[in-house]
């Protein structure tokens, strides 16, 4: 690999965990690293990137990038690939990463794979790994074209720890307009179903069928083992329970000491938010759902026979 | 308001999804389609623009062989005005690139104020065409959406970041926006929906009748192989009749001290 330009992402004020991973991904596949840092006053988190592995960090800081809009970004994004002229172009899969990576991958006619977790050089070619069908597959995809353009699944690789002396160059010319207006962050107020300090946890899925099933048949099992209720999206997508009950990454990211999920497949948006459990046991009639391969403990079966098994026998160890 | 709403049919949720021979995508002879999920949030939203303002135009546009015009017809009978397909041998192998050319090319040709779609597919979670398109046709975007106010030429809309947080955001229209499930609750198509949708015109079309031809399209995206995940340790399988698998169960509760 050539040259490989990281496109950096800003959380709190910081490098986000995700571009550090970026970092490791390069490194891996050899070749000149480059990065870019945008936002506005980010000089700091550019120093910070260069010493952490970033190669030569461009830093594109202008009062248009303080927030992220797609025409700002991409702008900028495009600048750095014009003065780098790399092969291949990392983002993160991240709310900035997948509203902008396929803007800037049509302004040039490149080739993009998504939410890839692997990149793995093959001669003089490289092979993006990544997830299809909601995780039930994996799949390897070839990219035609320079730059091509990967968006990287966060989570998939490890931070970059190594230490480097990089460099920072400040990018020029990346000021201008945007047709998409920032106005605000919102934070979801708390809910009062806090699920972040529970030490026990049942949640169910779309497994379930119907919301009337929730209290019929997982409230009798969650209620034995003392713990609190949650539910995978489509549960809340479908307003069968409120979003505060949500786990994921789009919910709430919890780690009990035990974690029961009941006709849950696990897609990744929901092992993002359970995977930090001690223990996790698995319910679900489909022995190659993926839930089973972050699971510790498994029970392959119909939910509506074993869930109430379950809740009599844990009944009966506690004598009564 | 002129909306193009794009739906894409995927493997229905609870099929049985089997590699095909050779690997390189799953067997689809016989299984159940239905439309995209993160889609189906998306014709909710413009049906809804309808309902308040009946001047609107819903176009329901979807890529894909025949078996699509079952989905179009199910988007007509939940009150879309028009639907076309789009479908060429061209198209087989198409990756996110020559899909959203495709889509530009009908957005451009039927002069909409409003783009709307997915997040992204259920079957390749790509979660690109979106802003693809958007580029292509000169409008503004925002992707995964959960709301949007429709006000003045305006339209504010929240996207969903992560961890419940949102992104507020205000686009001058024409723009596109693509919608993250759970956005609104969608309607079924009702009797006389599905009634008056056999009337309503579907037109089929070429890759040549939208402009566009196998070469302009070529992709750059191969799938190479897909392939069941490898199988990492993987969980110990609790097995024996319900009563044994609930005394495992509870023995397994025991030694996490929790019983």
């Amino acid at each position: 690999m050539a040259k490989t330009l990281i496109v950096g992402e800003i959380q709190k004020g910081g490098l986000r965990e995700a571009t550090l991973e970026l970092v490791t991904l390069a490194r891996k596949l050899g070749g000149e690293v480059a990065s870019l840092v945008m936002g506005s006053g980010v000089g700091a988190v550019a120093e910070d990137l260069a010493k952490k592995g970033g190669g030569k960090v461009l830093l594109a800081d202008d009062a248009s990038l303080a927030n992220y809009t797609s025409d700002s970004y991409a702008r900028a994004v495009r600048k750095a690939i014009e003065t780098e002229k790399p092969d291949l172009v990392l983002m993160s899969n991240t709310p900035i990463g997948w509203d902008l990576a396929g803007k800037v991958a049509s302004q040039l006619d490149a080739g993009i794979a998504t939410d890839v977790i692997r990149i793995e050089p093959d001669g003089a070619d490289l092979v993006f790994v990544r997830r299809m069908f909601n995780a039930k597959f994996d799949a390897r995809l070839r990219v035609s074209g320079s730059p091509r353009i990967a968006t990287v699944q966060p989570g998939a690789n490890e931070a970059y720890t190594g230490s480097d002396a990089g460099s920072v160059a400040k990018l020029d010319g990346v000021g201008g307009e945007s047709r998409t207006k920032f106005v605000e962050i919102r934070v979801a107020p708390a809910g009062g179903h806090d699920l972040t300090k529970a030490e026990v946890i049942v949640s169910g899925g779309r497994g379930l069928q119907k919301p009337e099933n929730f209290e019929t048949v997982l409230k009798p099992l969650v209620d034995a083992l003392g713990a609190q209720m949650g539910a995978s999206r489509p549960v809340v997508d479908a307003g069968w329970l409120p979003h505060e009950y949500q786990v994921g990454s789009s919910g709430q990211i919890v780690t009990p000491k035990l974690y029961v999920a009941v006709g849950i497949s696990g897609a990744i948006q929901h092992l993002v938010g359970m995977k930090g459990a001690n223990h996790i046991i698995a319910i679900n009639k489909d022995p190659d759902a993926p839930i089973f391969e972050v699971a510790d403990t498994g029970i392959v079966g119909d939910l509506f026979e074993i869930v109430p098994a379950l809740a009599a026998a844990v009944k009966n160890a506690k004598g009564g | 308001m002129k909306i193009l709403v794009c739906l894409k049919q995927v493997p229905h949720k609870d099929a049985r999804l089997e590699l095909a021979g050779d690997g390189s995508w799953i067997q689809d002879a016989n299984i159940k389609f239905e439309i995209n999920d993160y889609d189906n949030y998306a014709l909710e939203e413009a049906l809804r623009i309808k309902d308040k303002d009946p001047a609107t135009e819903v176009l329901v546009l979807s890529i894909g062989p025949d078996r699509v015009q079952q989905s179009l017809r199910t988007a007509l009978g939940m009150g879309a005005d028009r639907a076309i397909q789009v479908w060429d041998d061209g198209l087989a192998h198409a990756d996110s690139l020559a899909i959203a050319k495709t889509i530009a090319a009908v957005a451009k040709a039927e002069g909409r104020d409003l783009v709307l779609m997915g997040l992204m597919a259920d079957d390749t979670n790509f979660g690109v065409t979106g802003p693809m398109v958007a580029e292509l046709i000169g409008f503004p975007h925002a992707t995964g959406i959960v709301s949007a106010k429709f006000e003045g030429g305006q339209v504010e809309v929240e996207r969903e970041l992560e961890g419940g947080a949102l992104e507020v955001v205000k686009l001058t229209l024409p723009a596109l926006l693509t919608t993250q499930t759970g956005m609104n609750e969608v309607r079924y198509a009702s009797l006389k929906g599905i009634m008056q949708a056999k009337k309503k015109p579907l037109d089929k079309k070429s890759l040549g009748d939208v402009g566009l031809s196998a070469a302009a399209i070529a992709p750059k995206v191969k799938i190479e192989k897909i392939y069941s995940p490898p199988k990492g340790k993987g969980a110990e399988i609790l097995t024996g009749s319900k009563d044994e698998v609930a005394q495992k169960f509870v023995g397994k509760v025991k030694e996490l001290g929790l019983l």
